[in-house]
């Protein structure tokens, strides 16, 4: 115990030390580890957090991604439908136009070639009669008696049968 | 020229029964700068960290992960505190002690202050501490019988392991406080005997040395306080 003396062990002052130890143990665990232990150990919760709403966010937008090309592809499909559709459509009506085009320019056309016969018999009569009137001033001119119906006729239609 | 060194720290009064040693006062010092920086760095905590308290911080978070990696997490939230104030208590007297005014202020004679650890007392104190709460934590761990009998067994064999691990008890205790004591204590003889033959510039690298001997001793301290508690309270490995 002699070198103990020497060194200046004294029991007092161990105490006094294990005294200043614990002292210090209380004032840092409250001051320093409590609330920086809590502190990470948030931290930590947050990080773990949002990690696991970006791994949502993700999954999520892969989902949107995956309906949006699921859209895109009906959209496409219809779209195509559609257009073929009308192609359909429109080949069908034009030809259907064209027909009808066709049906009313011949109606035209005959309905016109009709018109024209039609007129030209009325001329055609129009001179006639005209030309009998004609024929018949020249031969009551010239044979100075007013023929009489009959004789008229057939005179008129003999010099129209020379004249043509 | 007298003696350069004195084991014994040099009492500057009395408070009743208790010798007031500069060691104690800079061991005081070193206290209540640590309380004063915890304070500071926990007075508004947040969750995105700046100055101080990242500082603090990353050390904790290192040690707290150490402990964790030896004690296992629920051992973790007793031990932690404790091997990380013993480090803080340790490195921060250590490192105080290298601050002018240490070893040169006089006081009615004596050093007015002395690096905490150049005292046997404060080493030998830590020491009886961690020794004293390696103890309790194995009792509350263990059970009262499962702590004695770890040193008492019926087999004589056992019986011997077992008194020679008590007394290896004793020499963990010597041997912690005396190898703190002494690489401090040899550090402040070493700074003084190249500041007494020149005192310009050549102590700094003696100076750069204590600073890593300082946090290196401390560590030491601490680990060696974590890992007899694990072992300590843990199970035997084999039981009968």
């Amino acid at each position: 115990m002699e070198i103990l003396h020497q060194f200046g062990v004294n029991p007092v002052l161990l105490i006094a030390q294990g005294v200043n130890f614990i002292i210090l143990l209380f004032i840092l665990k409250m001051f320093l580890y409590k609330p920086l232990l809590n502190v990470l150990e948030e931290r930590k919760k947050r990080i773990a957090e949002s990690l696991k709403n970006a791994e949502e966010i993700e999954k999520r937008l892969q989902e949107t991604n995956e309906k949006i090309d699921v859209m895109i592809g009906k959209a496409a499909k219809e779209a195509q439908k559609i257009i073929d559709e009308s192609r359909k459509e429109g080949v069908l009506y034009l030809e259907e136009t064209k027909e009808r085009a066709g049906r009313m320019a011949e109606e035209v056309i005959k309905k016109s070639k009709e018109a024209a016969r039609a007129e030209a018999l009325k001329i055609e009569q129009e001179v006639m009669s005209k030309m009998a009137r004609i024929v018949a001033a020249g031969m009551e001119k010239v044979t100075g008696r007013i023929l009489n119906n009959k004789t008229q006729r057939e005179i008129i239609e003999k010099s129209i049968k020379n004249l043509s | 020229m007298e003696s350069l060194v004195v084991l014994e720290a040099e009492v500057l009064g009395h408070f009743k029964n208790l010798p007031i040693t500069n060691t104690l006062l800079a061991s005081w010092i070193a206290m209540f700068i640590l309380a004063v920086v915890s304070i500071l760095a926990t007075r508004k905590v947040q969750l995105i960290p700046s100055g101080l308290q990242s500082l603090f911080e990353i050390i904790v978070d290192f040690g707290y992960t150490t402990v964790e990696d030896l004690a296992g997490s629920k051992k973790a939230k007793a031990f932690f505190p404790i091997v990380m104030t013993f480090f803080l208590f340790i490195l921060f007297s250590n490192w105080l002690g290298l601050m002018p005014g240490f070893a040169t202020i006089k006081f009615e004679g004596e050093h007015f202050l002395r690096s905490m650890n150049s005292d046997l007392n404060m080493t030998l104190g830590l020491a009886l501490t961690s020794a004293a709460l390696t103890h309790a934590f194995a009792i509350y761990y263990l059970g009262i019988f499962g702590y004695l009998k770890k040193w008492f067994a019926l087999n004589p064999v056992f019986l011997f392991v077992g008194l020679l691990e008590l007394v290896g008890e004793v020499t963990k205790v010597l041997s912690l406080s005396l190898r703190l004591f002494g690489n401090i204590f040899a550090g402040e003889v070493a700074l003084l005997a190249v500041s007494s033959i020149f005192a310009f510039v050549a102590p700094l690298p003696f100076y750069f040395l204590e600073i890593i001997v300082g946090f290196v001793q401390a560590a030491v301290f601490a680990m060696l306080t974590l890992v007899f508690m694990v072992l300590l309270s843990e199970k035997h490995a084999q039981e009968h």
